[in-house]
């Protein structure tokens, strides 16, 4: 299996603040690996590195060999972010949204209109495409926007806290798209704050507390050492 | 009543929040600074007190009226010279805007029972702003009613009854002059006064909204693209950076350019109603029409385009600015906030040319005014008007260099962490 995803001694600090603290540990392709721990420990500040919109003050990531700092834009062009708690152009329709974004990625017409028929088909909004974004709930903006980050056939989708938030009908759906992708090779790096919920759609998982990676492994690799049923109590443990 | 009280006390919390106070406090101090700048300036030419004075007539009248203008506190200073181009062109009178002749003959043609006129220059000045003219014309119209109050006095004094009493109310009207640049035209002063007040109140008024306007537009767009995380989302594709600050740059100069074109056009109609070219003769003004064109108070196509052109780049100053404070902005709320930083200098900008002669102002004052990019283009019409030209270009020329500075600031914030993990906050936000 390719190496998709390689981080070694990852180091950010805000001003004094340091938000991660010295992260390692690599993803393969076609997994889906997510990063999990309560609010604050440093999960978005891991992806936003990793998506080339901030820099690491030390360590590096490399994106299919390619570093994230040096060769920014090569990464870029293999990569797909979906920022927490994004939000889209409301005052576009969905389709318009679907169409504008698409040209950002491809910049080609044809593998646009291509895209965006994958986008309309994986956000699952039927008619609604038409109507503009203000309009939607909570949980069809949030489908669109993982259409959107999908639909251009990324080698590596990150995506932060894809499903908080949202009812277990919508989080059930995007789950489902997710596992679907990756089975068909695409790689996910990923961020949850809901440790139960995870485990239903993560290879593998890496526990961060406080910037540093307490635990790397599969749920129930995990579950086994620490001789629990539940995920949570692993956490619990690891930061004991 | 308690409950409307407890309300009223939320409402208040709500409100008055510190930046409200924080905002308030940088008002009060630009009032503050404006106060103080035009009070030490008053002060300073309040020894201009005076009208040149040419007595023509040496009578016994022409005395009295002398001694009635002076008991109003107007000092009036006798120049030498023989005639009013003499007194103006000297160079002791240099400093003088206002002059006042009394015809040779005053005392015997009024005593036949002939009009006869007394005659008022007043000199305005090409760089002038501020109250001075102002100041200068109502001085003017105090002497000249104490001129013809005396002059009517003397004939009923000297028992003239059987003169008509039109004639006695006003045996020696007024005659009003304006001198600008050499050129000098019989014109009513307030005329003048009006004429230079809407280039340096009205137009300015306009700009002022225009850049508050296309400021507040751009803050808000870069502002919630940043609060949605579309910008983040933009950033991390493999679209070229420098393309989005342009971008988002060219749309908002689409909307300066729109926005200046409508201003020249209201400028244009404002003109064409006042100097009676496109003529609504109601305007009290129009009648000056010739006159002022006669003073070279006219507006050319190319005069126009300067302005235009000043305006612009007044906008794009704004607007580059504006996009900074966009991109340090936490989110689409903190924009008021934001906004103090660009409207500190429109507000000085705007205000202090209104009070303050720009042409004698302490240099210290000079340099800051025109430190600020938004000045050039508030007083690019007067200065068109006047025929000051090149300082226009200047203007335009240090504008463009501001709007350049600030663009590549713009460019360099947006490529770096500063967008993620900037924020700027004044004293009081959280
Ligand atoms: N722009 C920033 N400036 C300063 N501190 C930040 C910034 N962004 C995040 N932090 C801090 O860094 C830590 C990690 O944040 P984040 O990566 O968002 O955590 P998570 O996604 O795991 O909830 C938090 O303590 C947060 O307050
Ligand atoms: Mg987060």
């Amino acid at each position: 299996m390719a190496i998709a995803l390689e981080i070694k001694d990852l180091v950010k600090k805000y001003k004094d603040f340091e938000a991660v603290a010295g992260l390692s540990f690599s993803v393969g392709e076609g997994e889906i690996f997510a990063l999990v721990g309560p609010n604050g420990v440093g999960k978005s500040t891991t992806l936003k590195m990793t998506a080339t919109i901030l820099t690491p003050t030390a360590g590096s990531i490399s994106v299919f060999g390619r570093d994230t700092t040096r060769d920014a834009h090569a990464v870029r062009e293999m990569i797909s972010y979906l920022p927490e708690e994004a939000g889209a152009y409301k005052n576009l329709t969905g389709r318009e949204y679907l169409d504008f974004m698409a040209m950002v990625f491809l910049k080609d017409r044809a593998r646009a209109a291509a895209a965006v028929a994958e986008g309309e088909r994986l956000s699952g909004l039927g008619a609604r495409l038409g109507e503009k974004i203000k309009t939607y709930s909570k949980g069809m903006a949030r489908k669109l926007l993982l259409a959107r980050a999908v639909m251009i056939k990324p080698r590596l989708a990150i995506l932060d806290e894809p499903t908080s938030g949202l009812d277990i009908v919508n989080a059930y759906e995007i789950r489902k798209t997710i596992k679907q992708l990756a089975a068909g090779g695409m790689t996910f790096l990923i961020s949850s704050h809901n440790m139960a919920e995870i485990e239903f759609l993560s290879g593998r998982i890496a526990v961060i507390n406080k910037g540093k990676l307490l635990a790397c492994d599969t749920p129930a690799a995990l579950k086994a050492k620490f001789a629990t049923a539940d995920l949570e109590e692993v956490f619990i443990k690891l930061t004991q | 009543m308690n409950i409307f009280f407890i309300l009223l006390k939320k409402e208040m919390k709500e409100l008055v929040t510190r930046q409200l106070l924080f905002t308030i406090a940088v008002t009060l101090l630009v009032f503050h600074v404006i106060g103080k700048s035009v009070g030490s300036h008053n002060k300073s030419s309040a020894a201009r007190n005076t009208i040149v004075l040419l007595d023509l007539d040496r009578s016994e009248l022409s005395k009295r009226v002398i001694a009635a203008v002076t008991a109003g506190k107007t000092t009036l200073k006798p120049a030498g010279e023989a005639t009013i181009a003499a007194a103006l062109a000297a160079p002791e009178n240099a400093g003088e805007n206002s002059f006042m002749v009394i015809p040779a003959g005053l005392e015997a043609e009024v005593t036949a029972g002939r009009a006869s006129s007394i005659e008022y220059y007043s000199r305005f000045r090409k760089q002038a702003s501020g109250l001075g003219p102002a100041i200068a014309a109502s001085r003017i119209r105090r002497t000249e009613q104490a001129a013809t109050a005396e002059i009517s006095a003397y004939l009923l004094g000297r028992g003239l009854p059987s003169l008509a009493p039109a004639f006695l109310r006003d045996p020696a009207p007024a005659k009003e002059f304006a001198v600008i640049d050499g050129r000098t035209a019989q014109v009513s002063l307030s005329q003048v006064i009006g004429f230079i007040q809407s280039q340096s109140f009205f137009f300015p008024v306009a700009v002022f909204f225009i850049v508050i306007l296309s400021a507040q537009m751009i803050m808000t767009a870069v502002a919630s693209e940043k609060e949605n995380k579309t910008l983040e989302t933009l950033l991390s594709s493999p679209l070229d950076r420098r393309l989005l600050v342009m971008s988002k740059l060219a749309a908002s100069c689409l909307i300066a350019t729109a926005l200046s074109g409508a201003y020249m056009l209201g400028m244009r109609s404002f003109m064409a109603g006042v100097t009676g070219l496109g003529a609504d003769p109601s305007v009290a003004v129009a009648a000056a029409g010739p006159a002022l064109a006669a003073l070279g108070l006219t507006m050319t196509s190319s005069g126009y385009f300067l302005i235009g052109l000043s305006v612009l780049f007044c906008i794009l100053c704004a607007l580059s600015i504006a996009f900074i404070l966009g991109i340090l902005s936490e989110d689409v709320k903190s924009i008021q906030t934001m906004m103090t930083p660009l409207m500190m200098p429109l507000m000085l900008a705007y205000l202090l040319p209104i009070f303050i002669d720009m042409s004698t102002a302490h240099a210290g004052l000079k340099f800051l005014l025109y430190a600020i990019p938004f000045t050039h283009a508030f007083m690019a019409p007067q200065n068109v008007m006047m025929g000051n030209i090149s300082q226009v270009w200047w203007g335009i020329a240090y504008q463009a260099a501001v709007f350049a500075a600030f663009v590549t600031l713009a460019a360099r914030l947006f490529s770096g962490d500063a967008l993620l993990t900037l924020r700027l906050k004044w004293p009081g936000m959280k």
